[in-house]
C-alpha cells in the first residue's frame, strides 16, 4: 500500500497546487492557454461554450432495496461459499481432502459451469428496479422505476439483488466506496464540454478519463467538496478515455451508448476493470454534483472475472456471494449483445448508481513553470 | 528502444529496452554472486572493494557486522547482500506472520520447524475448514527436510546479533536477532535465494521465510525499498531518490529553476561519507548527499512512496543500490492500465504463480517439485491439459540465454507440471524466475491486458497468479 509523503516538499507542492487553483479563479484564459480547463465556470452571460468536470465519489450497483428486503427477496438471501461448503461437505474433517473440497470449489470459481447445481438461486423479485431503459423498448422482462418509468433494463439486479455482498449493507458496497476515496486506480472523471446551459442543451460532449489526484473532502472526511483538481492520466489510463455525445434536458444529462472500459478497485486495493457494451450516462447535473446512472450491458465474462480477481472467496464469504452460483444466474439472465457465432448473450443489462463531485480538470499538457510565471504576473 | 507508434507501445525485446528505460525498469547487472567475507573471519568486511563487478554494474554495500566463524556475506543477484553458511547457502528466518485465523511462523528463541510430518490443513486461512487432507500426504516432506536448521556446534559462542537457541530435540541452533536460522532445500549454489524474498509480502500470502542480511551501508536518512526492478534507494520517509544524468559534485546541472521541482537531499552538518555515499557543498554551507558520485534529489511533486514517476522526466533516473538482473531476450515490457508489466515476446503479460499450503509449517507449493494439484485447480479446473491452454508456460526460444541465475530455463513434464526426467522427449523448456516457471494467460488479448492479475485464491497471493509488475503507479504491486 502506498503512503503519502508528509514533508516540507509535500507542503510546497500543495502550495503550488493552491496557487494553481487561485489562478483557475482569476485567470481562466491564461489557464486555457497552458492547458487547464476550469470546471464550474459556466456563466449565464457568456456565449462561449463552457465545460465542467466531475470526479466520481460514490458508486453502487443499482439495486432496489426495501426494508428487510421483504419485497425483492421474499425467500431471503442466497447462500455464500461457507454455507454451500457446509452443505456439500457436512463432515469434512479427517475424511476429505483439500483436492476434493477446497480445490474443487475454487476450480468451480475459476472455471464456472452453467449446468444445474443443488442450490436454489434466489433472483430479485418484483416489478420495480432502478436503472435505465437501455434498448428504448418496453419488454416483458423489463422493470418499472420507482418513479413510474417503464422499460427499465437491469437484469443484473435479478442476479445480485438477493446477494448480501452487493446490497448497501454489503462489504462490496462499503469497501468499494472506501477504496474510491483512498486509491486512484479507479478514479473516474468526466468532462462535459460544449455546454451552453446546465439546464438545457441539445448537444454536449462527455469525455471519460481516469484522474490522478486526491478527492477533496471536508475536514472531518464526511463530505466530498467541489472545487478540487484532477489531472488526467493519459498514459496508463489511455484505454479508459472515451467520448459520448449527449444532451441536457431540464438538468438531466443523457448520452448516447458507446462501448467503454472503466477501472475498478476491489477488496484491499486489488484492481480490476469492467467493460460495458453500449455504456451511457444519465445524470442530474448541478454546478457542484452529478448524480444518476452509469448504465449499459456489462460484459458477462469480464464482469465475472473482475468480481473474482478483485474479491477472493474469503471476501465474498463475508457477503454470502457464491461465484459459481452467480455465474449460472448471470449467464441465464444475460440479455444483450449476442455472440455472432453462438447466439449466446455476452452482455447483461445493468446500472451503477453514481455520484460525481465537481472538479477542475488539469489536462496535463500544462507547463508547471508557465503556470507559476502566470501567477507571478 | 521502447518504440511508440500512434500512441501504442510496440513489442520490443528486453535487450533493446534496456538502454531506453534503464532508469525505470531494467538494466544490465552483473550476474555473479560474490563472496565478500572470509569464512574464518569474525567480522564481515564491507563490500566496497567488490562493488564494481561483472559487466560493471555495482552491487550493494553492507554494514560490517561480527559473525561467528563459518558464516559469510554473499551479495546475491536479486536480494543483495545475504548471510550464508560456509557452503554459501543463504540463511533464512521465519518470523511470525498473522494469518486469517491465527499465526504461523516462529517467535524469537522458539524454533518450531522440525520433523513433524503434517498431513492435514490447519485452518489458518478462510473460508475452508481445518482438517482437510493435504495433497500427496505420503510424499509431503517435513519442515526440517525443506528447511534444514543451521546447527551450532559444541563450543560455539554467541557474538553480536548472533545467538544460540535450543530446538525441541535438544540440539543447538544459530539465531540472528533472536530468530532461528535455516537454509533452503531450493538453494543449490552460492548466491541462490530461492527460498524466500526480502520483498514485502501481501497480508494473505503464506507465512514466508525471509533471507537474513546484514544492514545495508546507508546514512540514516536513507532506506532501501525492494522492488522487482532492484533495490531502490529512498529516503527514510519512503520518497524515491533521483539523480540527473551527467551531474557530478562541482558540475551541477540542476539550477535554481530546477530546484523548484527537485529538492536536493541535504546532509546534516555532522554527517560523514559512508561507503558510496559522499557529501559535497552545493552552496557555501549547504551540504548535499551524493551516491556513487551522483548528487541526490527527491521530486517535490511526488506524493507516492517508492515512485518511479520522476524517471519519466528527461535526464532524471531513480537510484538503485543494486538493480535486478534483466530478463532474457524472450521478454518485452508493456504499458498496462496500472504501470509497466513484463510480457512475453508477443506482448502478453507474464504472470508469477504463488502458492503456500495451509499446514502449520506453511510449505510452499509454487515450484515444480511441489504438489501441482493447487495450480491445476486454478489454471485448469483440475485438468493439466486445460492449464497448458489457459495459462501456458513462457517457452524459451532455443539459443536464447539468460544472463543471470535469477532467470533460468527449466525442463517441465507437461502432464505433471513437475521437472521432466533427463532426456524426456516431450519436455517443455520454459522460462523460470527464481526457479519458478512463469506463465501467460489466454484471456489476455492485447499487450498490457491484465485479466489474470489476482486470479486464484486470495487474489493470487496464495494459490494463484499475479502479474509480473515492473512499475505500478497505483497500488505498489512492483514492491
Amino acid at each position: 500500500m502506498s503512503s503519502t509523503l508528509r514533508d516540507a516538499e509535500r507542503r510546497l507542492a500543495l502550495a503550488i497546487a493552491a496557487a494553481s487553483a487561485m489562478l483557475a479563479e482569476a485567470l481562466p484564459a491564461a489557464l486555457l492557454a497552458v492547458g487547464l480547463v476550469g470546471g464550474n465556470v459556466l456563466a449565464a452571460e457568456s456565449s462561449t461554450p463552457k465545460s465542467i468536470g466531475y470526479v466520481m465519489t460514490d458508486e453502487h450497483w443499482a439495486l432496489y432495496e426495501t426494508p428487510g428486503a421483504k419485497q425483492e427477496c421474499p425467500k431471503g438471501f442466497n447462500l455464500g461459499p461457507r454455507e454451500q461448503f457446509k452443505l456439500l461437505f457436512p463432515d469434512p474433517a479427517g475424511k476429505r481432502s483439500v483436492v476434493e473440497t477446497q480445490l474443487a470449489r475454487e476450480a468451480a470459481v475459476w472455471f464456472p459451469s452453467t449446468t444445474p447445481e443443488r442450490f436454489e438461486f434466489l433472483e430479485a423479485q418484483g416489478p420495480i428496479a432502478l436503472g435505465v431503459n437501455l434498448d428504448g423498448k418496453i419488454g416483458p422482462n423489463d422493470f418499472t422505476s420507482p418513479e413510474g418509468e417503464k422499460g427499465i433494463d437491469n437484469q443484473l439486479y435479478r442476479v445480485i439483488g438477493c446477494v448480501r455482498n452487493y446490497r448497501r449493507e454489503g462489504e462490496l458496497g462499503i469497501i468499494t466506496t472506501k477504496w474510491r476515496q483512498q486509491e486512484s486506480f479507479n478514479r473516474l472523471i468526466i468532462e462535459i464540454t460544449g455546454i451552453d446551459s446546465l439546464e438545457n442543451d441539445d448537444d454536449v460532449q462527455v469525455t471519460l478519463y481516469r484522474g490522478v489526484g486526491d478527492i477533496m473532502m471536508n475536514a472531518t472526511g464526511t463530505e466530498y467538496l467541489p472545487g478540487g483538481t484532477q489531472r488526467i492520466d493519459r498514459r496508463w489510463g489511455k484505454r479508459f478515455i472515451q467520448t459520448w455525445h449527449g444532451s441536457i434536458k431540464n438538468g438531466l444529462l443523457t448520452t448516447e451508448a458507446v462501448d467503454a472500459w472503466i477501472p475498478e478497485m476491489g477488496a484491499f486495493a486489488d484492481a480490476s476493470q469492467l467493460f460495458f457494451h453500449g455504456m451511457r450516462f444519465q445524470l442530474k447535473l448541478t454546478p457542484t454534483k452529478a448524480v444518476g446512472f452509469l448504465a449499459g450491458y456489462a460484459d458477462v465474462d469480464v464482469w465475472y472475472y473482475a468480481l473474482n480477481t478483485a474479491w477472493a472467496t474469503h471476501h465474498q464469504s463475508y457477503g454470502q456471494s457464491s461465484a459459481p452460483s452467480i455465474y449460472r444466474a448471470v449467464r441465464r439472465l444475460a440479455d444483450g449483445y449476442p455472440d455472432p457465432k453462438t447466439g449466446q448473450n455476452q452482455g447483461i443489462s445493468s446500472a451503477l448508481e453514481v455520484t460525481f463531485t465537481q472538479v477542475y480538470i488539469d489536462h496535463g499538457t500544462a507547463d508547471p513553470e508557465a503556470v507559476l510565471q502566470a501567477a507571478r504576473k | 528502444m521502447l518504440r511508440r507508434c500512434s500512441g501504442s507501445v510496440l513489442l520490443t525485446t528486453v535487450p533493446a529496452l534496456v538502454a531506453a528505460i534503464a532508469a525505470v525498469t531494467l538494466s544490465v547487472v552483473n550476474v555473479a554472486a560474490v563472496t565478500v567475507a572470509a569464512t574464518a573471519a569474525t567480522a564481515a568486511t564491507p563490500a566496497t572493494a567488490a562493488t564494481e563487478l561483472g559487466a560493471g554494474a555495482p552491487q550493494e554495500e553492507y554494514e560490517p557486522v561480527p559473525m561467528p566463524p563459518g558464516f559469510k556475506v554473499v551479495v546475491s543477484e536479486f536480494e543483495g547482500p545475504v548471510f550464508a553458511d560456509e557452503h554459501g547457502h543463504t540463511l533464512y528466518d521465519w518470523p511470525t506472520h498473522q494469518l486469517r485465523n491465527g499465526p504461523a511462523g516462529e517467535l524469537k528463541g522458539k524454533p518450531n520447524c522440525d520433523d513433524t510430518h503434517y498431513t492435514k490443513t490447519a485452518g489458518l486461512m478462510s473460508p475452508y475448514p481445518p482438517g482437510l487432507l493435504l495433497p500427496e500426504p505420503e510424499k509431503r516432506p517435513t519442515c526440517a527436510e525443506l528447511w534444514p536448521p543451521v546447527l551450532a556446534p559444541d563450543g560455539a559462542k554467541e557474538i553480536g546479533a548472533w545467538s544460540i537457541v535450543q530446538r525441541k530435540d535438544g540440539r543447538s541452533q544459530w539465531a540472528y536477532e533472536g530468530f532461528a536460522l535455516y537454509t533452503s532445500a531450493l538453494d543449490t549454489q552460492e548466491g541462490d535465494v530461492n527460498g524466500g524474498t526480502k520483498r514485502k509480502t501481501h497480508g494473505d500470502s503464506p507465512a514466508d521465510r525471509e533471507p537474513v542480511a546484514p544492514p545495508p551501508l546507508l546514512p540514516p536518512q536513507f532506506a532501501i525499498a525492494e522492488q522487482t526492478t532492484g533495490r531502490l534507494l529512498v529516503t527514510r520517509q519512503g520518497a524515491s531518490v533521483y539523480a540527473l544524468a551527467d551531474e557530478r559534485p562541482g558540475k551541477l546541472v540542476c539550477d535554481a529553476n530546477c530546484t523548484r521541482d527537485w529538492s536536493p537531499v541535504l546532509a546534516p552538518a555532522l554527517s560523514r561519507p559512508q561507503g558510496a555515499f559522499t557529501v559535497f557543498e552545493r552552496l557555501p554551507g549547504i551540504r548535499q548527499w551524493a551516491f556513487r558520485g551522483e548528487p541526490l534529489y527527491t521530486r517535490i511533486s511526488e506524493e507516492r512512496t517508492h515512485s518511479l514517476e520522476g524517471s519519466d522526466v528527461p535526464g532524471w533516473h531513480n537510484v538503485y543500490t543494486q538493480k535486478a538482473p534483466p530478463p532474457p531476450a524472450d521478454f518485452t515490457v508493456q504499458d498496462s492500465p496500472g504501470g509497466l508489466v513484463l510480457a512475453d515476446s508477443r506482448g502478453r503479460t507474464v504472470y508469477i504463480y504463488h502458492c503456500g499450503d495451509d499446514a502449520l509449517d506453511q510449505l510452499a507449493c509454487d515450484y515444480p517439485d511441489a504438489p501441482q494439484a493447487y495450480r491445476f485447480a486454478v489454471c485448469g479446473g483440475g485438468d493439466p491439459a486445460r492449464c497448458l491452454k489457459t495459462f501456458p508456460y513462457v517457452l524459451a526460444t532455443p539459443g536464447v540465454k539468460s544472463t543471470s541465475r535469477v532467470w533460468s530455463v527449466l525442463a517441465i513434464d507437461p502432464r505433471t507440471g513437475h521437472l521432466a526426467v533427463p532426456g524426456q522427449a516431450d519436455a517443455l523448456h520454459v522460462w523460470a524466475f527464481r526457479r519458478r516457471p512463469v506463465f501467460t494467460c489466454s484471456f489476455d488479448q492485447k499487450p498490457g491486458d491484465l485479466r489474470a492479475d489476482g486470479w486464484g485464491e486470495f487474489n493470487g497471493y496464495r494459490n494463484g497468479f499475479k502479474a509480473f509488475w515492473l512499475r505500478d503507479d497505483f497500488t505498489d504491486n512492483a514492491g
